[in-house]
């Protein structure tokens, strides 16, 4: 029997080009910039990434869902703070403070609001970029209109979120600081086991791949359509709800217009994991690498000596470069296959 | 009589939104006739729609061409800040003798940086096959990018004075940019309707492989196109600059979701080889009349963006069931009928074109 | 029919924005009974698979399966009562494996909720024995051939205990083997008491397996027969209506130089050593199965497939064709393969589906288009192909089949090539147009055009080539000239090579 890599083993399937190209970039970095600043190999520094990359780590899980069913949802970001305001507003309203509630209601918003998005997508047949562009301003804009955009600072976020936000599975003291690593490691976790299970374990999951391989195949072997997509839909609001709340308990801060305009960030970094527009294709360490390489762009480029300023230069280089090569594989693919393909 | 019937016969979707913005209109002007359609109310509104206008074009060519052009706001906040940058006397101090050559230096700066992030665009898409969301996904993160890595997020003032006055004198009562604007709607109707590029750009939106059979350069389509695009959005940087006199990164990125709103509005279809522009000039003036109304009633930015989602949403199922309520076709059959009876489809196996 | 009548549909009808696409057709297969459904393309026979297979509602009409009438069928209640249809394309997911695509279905139906990949290879292993293949259950299927995606899907369909098997042209993509083994697997099906439904248009391959033959034309029926009731001809007269005879072309120009010469052309994994002179007035025939090479010699010829090696010549000079521009300048043309992909742009004016070869041509001296000038080009085009639609500027989507491909030869013979490759230029397409398109190509070759005709359809060869080259694997296996194509029983020969080129490799191995 051949040996088989530690790869292989762990993830029973050979390691993807995308994933192998991402990792080399990663390290390539990681190197640079120890070599540069060694300050920079701390565990203060995982710990802060893992932080604050948690909450579009989630997302990014939602993003993926979708891409695999062959579409592209960019109001995801507009739920998250949609189910996480008006969650937090009706537990004001309703004048008491539990974790489990705020979540609860953030959720069931989120995946609601995702769930009109399948409709709209499903019934009308209409091109899902432009249906949730739609459906993103409707949603935001609406929350905005009924609830206004109060903004929320420390002293009057609950203090259920407060201590959510600054709870810790271990913390490590240092001579003179101490850091810790936030719960939300265990929840970008346990959302990363869900969508695994969920796309590879459950036969729903697989019905996602199927759809978004060759969505008339699909229909024609009994699959309904619509089911599929609610749950693609709905388990993508779903984290957008809960990240809603990590995000706001994160900073201790609600402001109901933050987070909008990162959308297409997130998407460009579960893209170049190596999920195909064209549905079907796509890894969950794919989309992990990619929003590593965000996030590490956004949290070290300090260590290169260089401002936050420079960060949408790299990732936007990144991400070009990336996307280059991946497809102009495939066109030279194509080209040799006579597959005479309009993207 | 006959003429007009034939006219809106010959296009429903056009005579659809040209009944709507006129029944906006009477609408409007019952409610607000002062406030609105005053002198200065027009020309207020003819100023602000200049700017818009020129990035809706951009989106109407690329969405012509089956794709999308995701960094029409970036590119042109980039190209403002080349040109502000010129005029900031950052780089070259101004002074009154080459006020006149750093405006037109500024101009040159904010066309070419404009056309290079369109050649850019096409490059990724007509050379390495990159997907236009994609492409434009990129370029539109790079863009900003750049414009940030240049300014770091400053605003950059512009010190030419007779810069500002571009968006603010007229001729007559008309602001200059509105003739700017009308004049590149003239002539980008004029390319795609009159010439071979244009004819090209509906044809590779609609199907791009038979294009390609037919012996036509399609990648130089796609190439010239972006091209078009850079300049219209270099143009709009320009306007922008100089209304605000200054220019820093992120401005116009509201921009993006109208400028898609209006080209679909406009009965555009976002696969492609299907669009007129003289329904995106009435889907400009309806958009820019709601705008401008909106305004008047003091929504909030909110507000006025819920309703730009609604628009949206409610243009595009409406332009499901006039498609549906034409025609009854298989029913699982996806958006655009590329083939044409699926009796005749052949097994394919290599040939086959794959979206 | 043999056995009790499985499934009865009576009196269906649909129509597709107005157009009648089945008028009142009654059909019956019964329990065990290889079924033939027969048909000239559009003639209605996918639309009625479509509708048994639940994916159509039809308008009008009563299907009863067994004893039991189902009103109007679903995908799910057509398969929950034992319907598969294998389509053409059939419907695998390639990003999925071997496994997943035999079994998910099954699973889907039994209820799992959860992927268990036991049960999951338990039930592909199970299916791929008993069809006698055995496949790497854990590979994409898009990596696999033709042929075993074929074994895939019919083996999905198996997994879901089909008492009804719909199998459309499931012979066109592979090699006689790979019928063989097709048709034995399909023999046995049958054998275990399984009813199928094979649409084909190859007609030895219904002689050999049908036990009765259901004939469509024009969205009717037009009768069911056994199958021994039939022979070749009688089927073809019922499929279209009236005795077919083509007129066949003969080269009468005097000898000549080769307008094209190709010598010693390779390229890797598609062909190799092709040797082929077209002279002026030749129709050369180039025929073999899908995937022996013909089309990708053309696509070389059209410059979008550069060969690694040989020589292509043109009027005696070498040549280098790196794209549609270079081969369109040397005078080559190409009527695509694919029309629909290929060929038209669908909702586009039948103007601008004619003009786009020659936009140069239509310029006012300003470079401007000019709309009149386009508006003459298409209706003379329109004139002269005798398109039946003379408004052009309708959408080309609104013509028929026939119609559509006068339109894109029309804009090719419009330029006036010296050499004409046409890929398969009458399939899907009706009797009448066949014989106009085939008429004006023989005129095209007698005003000296070198024509190269690729086709799979031995009748459509031998009444349009006077020259004939057989492609096998990638190969030239036999050629034929002038005086062979005439000789009386050449069809049944050339039948034989097409279909079963190996026979003939072993032959030509065995005289060595």
């Amino acid at each position: 029997m051949q040996r088989r890599s530690l790869f292989r083993r762990a993830f029973d399937r050979p390691m993807t080009s995308m994933e192998k190209y991402l990792l080399a970039i990663i390290l390539v970095y990681i190197v640079i910039v120890a070599v540069k600043n060694p300050q920079f190999f701390s565990l203060e520094t995982l710990f802060d990434m893992i932080r604050n990359g948690s909450g579009i780590m989630i997302l990014a899980l939602g993003v993926l869902v979708v891409l695999i069913s062959g579409g592209i949802d960019v109001s995801f970001t507009a739920i998250a703070i949609v189910s996480g305001y008006t969650s937090v507003r009706l537990m004001k309203v309703l004048g008491f403070d539990n974790l489990l509630f705020v979540i609860l209601v953030a959720v069931v918003i989120g995946a609601a609001l995702g769930s009109i998005n399948a409709l709209l997508i499903h019934f009308f047949r209409l091109p899902t970029l432009i249906v949730t562009l739609g459906t993103a301003s409707a949603f935001h804009g609406l929350m905005a209109i009924v609830l206004g955009t109060k903004t929320y600072t420390a002293i009057d976020v609950p203090q259920s979120m407060l201590d959510f936000g600054s709870t810790s599975l271990l913390t490590i003291s240092a001579e003179r600081s101490q850091y810790s690593l936030s719960v939300f490691f265990l929840i970008v976790l346990a959302c990363i086991v869900l969508t695994w299970f969920l796309l590879y374990r459950t036969m729903l999951g697989r019905t996602v791949f199927a759809i978004g391989s060759n969505q008339e195949s699909a229909s024609r072997i009994g699959i309904s359509l619509l089911r599929t997509k609610l749950f693609v839909y709905c388990y993508s609001g779903f984290l957008s709800g809960l990240m809603g709340i990590i995000y706001f308990s994160g900073l201790s801060y609600i402001n109901p217009v933050s987070l909008i305009g990162t959308e297409l960030m997130i998407i460009a970094a579960v893209v170049i994991g190596g999920a195909k527009l064209t549905g079907g294709e796509g890894t969950i360490l794919g989309a992990v690498l990619g929003i590593i390489i965000v996030q590490l762009f956004q949290s070290t480029l300090v260590f290169l000596g260089l401002g936050a300023s420079w960060n949408n230069l790299f990732f936007g280089s990144v991400l070009m470069v990336s996307l280059g090569v991946m497809y102009y594989r495939q066109r030279q693919l194509n080209k040799r296959s006579l597959v005479f393909s309009s993207n | 009589m006959r003429s007009l019937r034939n006219l809106v016969l010959r296009d429903k979707e056009l005579a659809v939104l040209v009944f709507m913005t006129a029944c906006v209109i009477l609408v409007l002007y019952i409610t607000l006739g002062q406030r609105l359609f005053s002198p200065t109310g027009l020309q207020s509104m003819s100023v602000q729609v200049s700017e818009f206008g020129f990035l809706a074009l951009a989106m109407a060519i690329a969405m012509l061409t089956g794709g999308i052009d995701l960094s029409v706001a970036a590119a042109a906040s980039l190209a403002g800040i080349m040109a502000a940058l010129v005029m900031s006397g950052q780089i070259i101090p101004v002074t009154d003798e080459n006020s006149g050559i750093l405006f037109a230096l500024g101009i040159v700066a904010a066309l070419v940086t404009g056309l290079l992030c369109g050649l850019l665009n096409g490059f990724l898409i007509a050379k390495i096959s990159v997907p236009p969301i994609l492409a434009t996904l990129s370029t539109m993160i790079l863009f900003a990018g750049i414009g940030m890595a240049i300014t770091t997020g400053q605003s950059v003032p512009v010190l030419v004075p007779s810069f500002a006055q571009l968006s603010t004198s007229a001729v007559g009562n008309i602001p200059i940019i509105f003739i700017m604007m009308v004049a590149a709607f003239l002539i980008v109707a004029f390319v795609l309707g009159r010439t071979r590029l244009g004819r090209r750009i509906y044809l590779f939106g609609e199907n791009e492989v038979a294009l390609r059979f037919s012996g036509v350069r399609s990648e130089r389509v796609i190439l010239m196109s972006y091209a078009l695009i850079g300049i219209l959005v270099g143009i709009a940087g320009i306007i922008m600059t100089s209304r605000a006199n200054s220019m820093r990164v992120g401005v116009g990125d509201s921009y993006l979701l109208q400028a898609i709103l209006v080209v679909v509005l406009a009965g555009f279809n976002p696969f492609g080889g299907k669009g007129r522009i003289i329904s995106l000039a009435v889907g400009l003036v309806l958009l820019q009349l709601l705008s401008t109304a909106f305004n008047a009633l003091m929504f909030s930015p909110y507000a006025k963006n819920f309703v730009w989602g609604a628009i949206l949403l409610l243009v595009m199922v409406l332009n499901h069931y006039v498609r549906h309520w034409r025609l009854r076709q298989p029913p699982e059959k996806p958006s655009p009928p590329a083939s044409i009876d699926e009796e005749e489809s052949r097994p394919s196996t290599i040939l086959v074109s794959d979206r | 029919m043999i056995g009790k009548p499985l499934l009865t549909a009576s009196n269906i009808s649909i129509s597709f924005g107005g157009v009648k696409a089945l008028r009142g057709v009654d059909f019956t297969i019964g329990e065990g009974e290889i079924l033939c459904l027969a048909g000239e393309n559009g003639c209605g026979k996918s639309t009625f698979t479509k509708i048994i297979s639940g994916v159509y509602t039809p308008d009008a009409g009563e299907i009863k399966i067994g004893d039991e009438t189902v009103g109007s069928l679903t995908p799910r209640s057509a398969i929950a009562a034992g319907v598969q249809v294998i389509y053409q394309d059939l419907s695998l997911f390639g990003h999925l494996s071997v496994a997943e695509n035999i079994a998910v279905n099954r699973m889907m139906h039994d209820g799992s909720k959860f992927v268990r990949s036991r049960a999951m290879r338990d039930i592909a292993r199970q299916q791929l024995e008993r069809v006698g293949v055995e496949l790497d259950l854990d590979v994409p299927v898009s990596t696999l051939s033709v042929a075993n995606k074929q074994i895939v899907a019919i083996c999905r369909a198996l997994s879901m205990e089909a008492r009804l098997l719909f199998m459309d042209e499931p012979t066109t993509a592979l090699t006689g083997r790979e019928v063989t083994r097709l048709l034995s697997i399909i023999l046995e099906l049958k054998a275990r008491g399984l009813s199928i439904v094979f649409i084909s248009h190859k007609l030895d391959e219904v002689f050999k397996i049908a036990d009765s033959i259901t004939i469509f034309r024009d969205g009717r029926k037009v009768g069911d027969f056994q199958a021994n009731e039939l022979d070749e001809l009688s089927l073809s007269r019922h499929m279209t209506g009236r005795d077919v005879t083509y007129t066949r072309y003969h080269r009468t120009r005097p000898e000549s130089e080769p307008l094209l010469e190709i010598s010693n052309l390779s390229r890797k994994g598609n062909y190799s050593g092709i040797d082929l002179a077209v002279r002026p007035g030749d129709i050369v025939g180039l025929t073999g199965l899908l995937g022996s090479g013909r089309t990708e010699i053309a696509l070389t010829l059209f410059g979008l497939n550069k060969p690694d090696g040989g020589e292509i010549k043109v009027n005696g000079k070498p040549v280098i064709l790196k794209a549609p521009w270079d081969a369109m300048k040397h005078g080559i043309a190409l009527l695509p393969e694919e029309r629909g992909s290929q060929g038209l742009f669908a909702t586009q004016s039948v103007e601008a589906n004619i003009s786009v070869t020659m936009l140069d041509r239509i310029l006012t001296p300003m470079k401007i288009l000019n709309h009149k000038t386009e508006k003459a080009l298409a209706t003379r085009v329109v004139n002269e192909m005798g398109v039946n639609n003379k408004d052009t500027s309708l959408a080309v989507a609104n013509l028929s089949g026939g119609n559509q491909q006068k339109v894109v030869l029309g804009k090719w013979i419009a330029r006036e090539p010296q050499i004409f490759i046409l890929d398969s230029p009458t399939v899907g397409i009706d009797i009448g147009s066949k014989s106009e398109i085939y008429d004006k190509i023989h005129r095209l070759a007698e005003s000296g055009v070198g024509v190269i005709f690729i086709s799979d359809e031995p009748e459509e060869i031998v009444a349009n080539c006077n020259r004939i080259v057989v492609m096998h694997d990638g190969e030239i296996l036999e050629r034929f000239d002038e005086s062979q194509v005439r000789a009386d029983n050449f069809k049944d020969e050339l039948v034989q090579i097409i279909n079963d080129p190996e026979y003939r490799v072993h032959q030509a191995a065995g005289e060595r």
